[in-house]
């Protein structure tokens, strides 16, 4: 079947261009490095990560309470903690 | 044409293989255009999959009989839409399936993936195409749909009791959720391998886990109908080593599911998550196994096939190679916080990770039971029906309960004292419903009325979470009771999603409950005229029936039902005679009682000589719940999984807030 | 706080011995169902579980007085009489191969009811 013998070379083919594109559009690299996050942006991913935690614990705690899953003291006592960390993390992060 | 297939394959294999190598070394060397090039090849390798799989649809199609599989599996008198789906009815087809899937989801999996990060993706790229090689060499070297011959005037026709509709939507289901699960263990390995400390690859992947999931659940629940009513025994699940092979990795899935939520918030658990991820995948993976290489004795076993060692060879070299990576990067997954209480949601989840883990190993012991003892006493030794329900019931119903307390727990630590007050109210219902199911005469079974009470508990929870979560949304003001409650999902898609998943779970438990604990059972041999009472309806035998069909003769037992005084109809329960596959198939006939839930489950055991038939009768009390459960299941994944854009835009920003500071 | 003991580290070891602990009561209580060709019978009086291929012609009524065939191993002639009653899967006939639950009476096998399963041929394969 020379269909099929012409629809196999043009897979290929195609398969071929397609790897090597990234090395055909850019013969010369000036800069060829995988971007890989360094030590500070690590950090302030992890601290936006901490961020994000101390808020949702925050909003969790509030929507628990309304619900009436936390009594009023527990609240009182979670809800002081939860707001001072909740205010470091947005202050570390920046 | 079939060498179009089988050139098609080669480049896939050849694809797959360049984007292991070429992505592992750009990833270690962190070259950015050889890491491009990988993924390309990635997206080529759907391409020249996409192809393979065209030609085999097209063979299949055109009723080319040269395609040894096309004979193996079609005839010409097979309706078309079985003849297509028949792609995944031999082990070949399937396993180009698992291929196809693969590449498809490779291919969306990189192209949605900016929150992963690139140096994830470099080595996400290479784990994926790792696997794919593996299937693309077994497809290319060891197990080809494009194996020639010289066409037979006819095909051997596919197995009557596949042609139907369930059996053909069955398959590709599961397959999109056994074959998910790479997704999030390529995350997985990859967040592992670029050293990252942080939750973007759970982020990431928690669309593809939660959807993989559904598929492999309702896919479940299909192969389970399917066996109700075309194998037609009066049951659903049998424990049967091909149907465990498919509920070992969900109940992994599950446990995963609800331990990257506590990760999330958290930050503990971070080696339990990894090690659920391989565990699950590596579960799907031998599931696959099982089902193809007939390793173990089954009633659906087929003979000893050519791929199960490589398989097994394949399994134990992820296994080992994931489990040293873990090891290795041990140090990075020191949890940040720990546990405070042993009464907190995390606790619970935690109580619930292990006892699905437990089930899901115990089960798995259950099937290779048969095999490590032959190899240990010489003796092949099987467990069955009464071990697996043993640890159902001394883990489900656990579990079942936890799915009742867990909502009703708050995070870090709950107050006792609040939470006698949220109980009150479900724990209130749940005896007073013990109470009455006791007087109705439910105690025959114990196990039954644990399992409704507990069932009633978890109901009532959850009720009263979303009454609870209204009313607070509505105190806020300036809402309604309409708008509080749908603001109130909108703004909490994954919380109140995942409780119409649970009450979906409940509403399983309750049917599969009802249906095995409840169930009665008659058998009599009936001449015309003769009559059998099973749970109060009068089954009266008035004789046989038979028509001849194109392919098949018909005997059906014409059995009038009837309750109390009233006439229920006439059912047909009988059998099928194939001509071409020389074949008798069961054909059962159901009574669906909409108002109860119940089923009348017909089955004409023996049709006799002299004119008699011996009838078994069931009747099977909530069973349409089982079904029901498989829709509020899917809506509620829905729930979850639909986008939320004030979510989106929060992630937008801690990830990639990064780019734009810069 | 890394590293501490924590309690959900004493939650799972205390989980996974307790797991243990059920899990080998069980199994040396109850154990599992030896599976035998007929070559094997010899010396097995509890229950066992029977594999081998149906001989010669069934006969008898197995929702009367009871089916009795010849049940022979898979790849020698050892065959062993089995009685049986109960419901027979379609797919039972002549050289095909199945499994049955039982006891060995007096050179006879006593099939436990409804516990006659065949096992497909290679042509069929349910689909995943």
């Amino acid at each position: 079947m020379s269909v099929a013998l012409l629809a196999g070379a043009l897979l290929a083919i195609a398969a071929v261009v397609l790897v090597a594109v990234p090395f055909l559009r850019e013969p010369v690299a000036a800069d060829d490095h995988l971007i890989q996050p360094d030590a500070a942006e690590q950090r302030r991913l992890a601290l936006a990560e901490e961020r994000d935690r101390a808020l949702a614990a925050l909003k969790e705690l509030e929507f628990d309470h309304r619900t009436g899953k936390v009594s009023d003291d527990d609240y009182r006592e979670l809800v002081g903690v939860l707001r001072r960390r909740a205010a470091e993390t947005l202050r570390a992060v920046g | 044409m079939a060498d179009l297939g089988r050139a098609a394959l080669v480049t896939a294999f050849l694809l797959l293989a360049y984007a292991s190598v070429a992505g592992t070394a750009a990833a270690w060397h962190r070259r950015r255009r050889l890491a491009e090039s990988a993924q390309n090849a990635l997206l080529a390798a759907f391409g020249a999959t996409a192809v393979a799989t065209v030609v085999l649809l097209v063979a299949l199609g055109r009723h080319d009989f040269s395609f040894s599989y096309v004979a193996d599996h079609t005839s010409r008198e097979l309706p078309l839409g079985y003849t297509l789906t028949a792609f995944w009815g031999g082990q070949e087809g399937s396993l180009l399936l698992w291929l196809f899937v693969l590449c498809a989801y490779s291919v969306l999996a990189v192209l949605t993936a900016r929150r992963a990060g690139r140096e994830t993706l470099a080595w996400v790229v290479p784990t994926l195409g790792f696997v794919g090689t593996f299937f693309a060499f077994m497809l290319t070297f060891v197990a080809s749909p494009f194996a020639s011959q010289v066409a037979p005037a006819d095909g051997a026709g596919l197995n009557p009791s596949l042609q139907n509709p369930y059996m053909a939507i069955h398959p590709p289901m599961l397959y999109l959720g056994y074959v998910g699960l790479t997704v999030p263990f390529a995350f997985a390995m990859g967040a592992l391998l670029a050293r990252r400390t942080d939750e973007r690859w759970i982020v990431a992947t928690r669309r593809w886990t939660l959807a993989a999931w559904a598929f492999l659940g309702v896919g479940q629940l299909l192969g389970a109908h399917w066996a109700y009513v075309e194998i037609g025994w009066g049951g659903y699940y049998a424990w049967d080593p091909v149907e465990n092979a498919a509920l070992m990795p969900w109940l992994a899935a599950t446990a995963f599911l609800h331990s990257v939520m506590i990760q999330e918030k958290r930050g503990m658990l971070k080696v339990w998550n990894v090690l659920l991820v391989v565990l699950a995948f590596c579960l799907s993976l031998f599931g696959t196994f099982l089902t193809r290489s007939g390793i173990i004795q089954s009633i659906h076993s087929f003979t000893q096939s050519s791929i199960g060692p490589w398989f097994l060879g394949f399994i134990c070299l992820v296994t080992a190679a994931s489990l040293t990576l873990v090891f290795l990067r041990l140090p990075l997954l020191r949890a940040q916080t720990r546990l405070e209480s042993l009464v907190s949601r995390e606790a619970t989840f935690l109580y619930n990770n292990l006892l699905l883990v437990a089930l899901a190993l115990t089960i798995l012991w259950g099937v290779v039971y048969p095999l490590l003892s032959e190899a240990v006493t010489g003796e092949a030794s099987t467990v069955s029906k009464p071990y697996y329900n043993f640890f159902l019931h001394t883990f489900g119903l656990p579990l079942l309960l936890l799915m009742g307390i867990g909502p009703l727990v708050a995070w870090r630590r709950a107050s006792l004292r609040a939470l006698g007050r949220t109980f009150l109210w479900p724990l209130g219902a749940a005896v007073a419903g013990g109470i009455a199911l006791l007087l109705a005469g439910a105690g025959s079974s114990r196990v039954g009325v644990i399992a409704y009470t507990f069932s009633i508990f978890v109901l009532a929870s959850i009720a009263l979470e979303f009454a609870r979560g209204t009313s607070a949304r509505r105190a806020l003001g300036g809402v309604g009771w309409a708008g509080a409650f749908s603001s109130l999902i909108a703004r909490n898609r994954r919380r109140y999603g995942g409780y119409v998943v649970h009450a979906a779970v409940v509403l399983l438990a309750i049917g599969i409950a009802g249906s095995s604990a409840y169930q009665t059972v008659r058998e009599q041999r009936l001449h015309p005229g003769d009559e059998m009472t099973v749970a109060g309806n009068r089954l009266v035998f008035r004789g046989f029936q038979t028509t001849n069909e194109s392919n098949h003769r018909a005997i059906r037992a014409n059995v009038d039902v009837y309750h109390g005084g009233e006439y229920l109809g006439r059912y047909r329960p009988g059998k099928n005679q194939y001509f071409a596959e020389d074949q008798v198939s069961n054909e059962v006939s159901i009574r669906h009682d909409l108002l109860t839930g119940g089923d009348l489950f017909l089955i004409a055991d023996q049709v006799n000589g002299d004119g008699s038939v011996d009838l078994k009768a069931l009747q099977k009390p909530l069973v349409n719940l089982i079904w029901l459960a498989g829709l509020v299941f899917i809506g509620g994944s829905l729930i979850t999984l639909w986008p939320d854009a004030r979510e989106e835009r929060r992630l937008a920003e801690r990830y990639e807030g990064a780019t734009v500071r810069a | 706080m890394p590293g501490k003991r924590s309690p959900a580290r004493l939650i799972v070891a205390l989980s996974v011995a307790a797991v243990l602990a059920v899990f080998l009561i069980y199994t040396s209580l109850a154990g599992g169902t030896p599976s035998l060709q007929p070559s094997q019978l010899r010396g097995h009086d509890g229950r066992v579980s029977l594999v081998g291929i149906v001989a010669g012609r069934p006969a008898g009524d197995a929702h009367a007085g009871g089916l009795r065939f010849q049940l022979r191993d898979r790849h020698a002639m050892t065959s062993v009489p089995v009685v049986y009653k109960g419901t027979v899967p379609d797919l039972f006939k002549t050289g095909r191969e199945v499994v049955v639950d039982g006891k060995l009476r007096n050179g006879v096998f006593v099939a436990v009811p409804d516990t006659l399963v065949t096992k497909c041929p290679s042509k069929y394969t349910p689909k995943k």
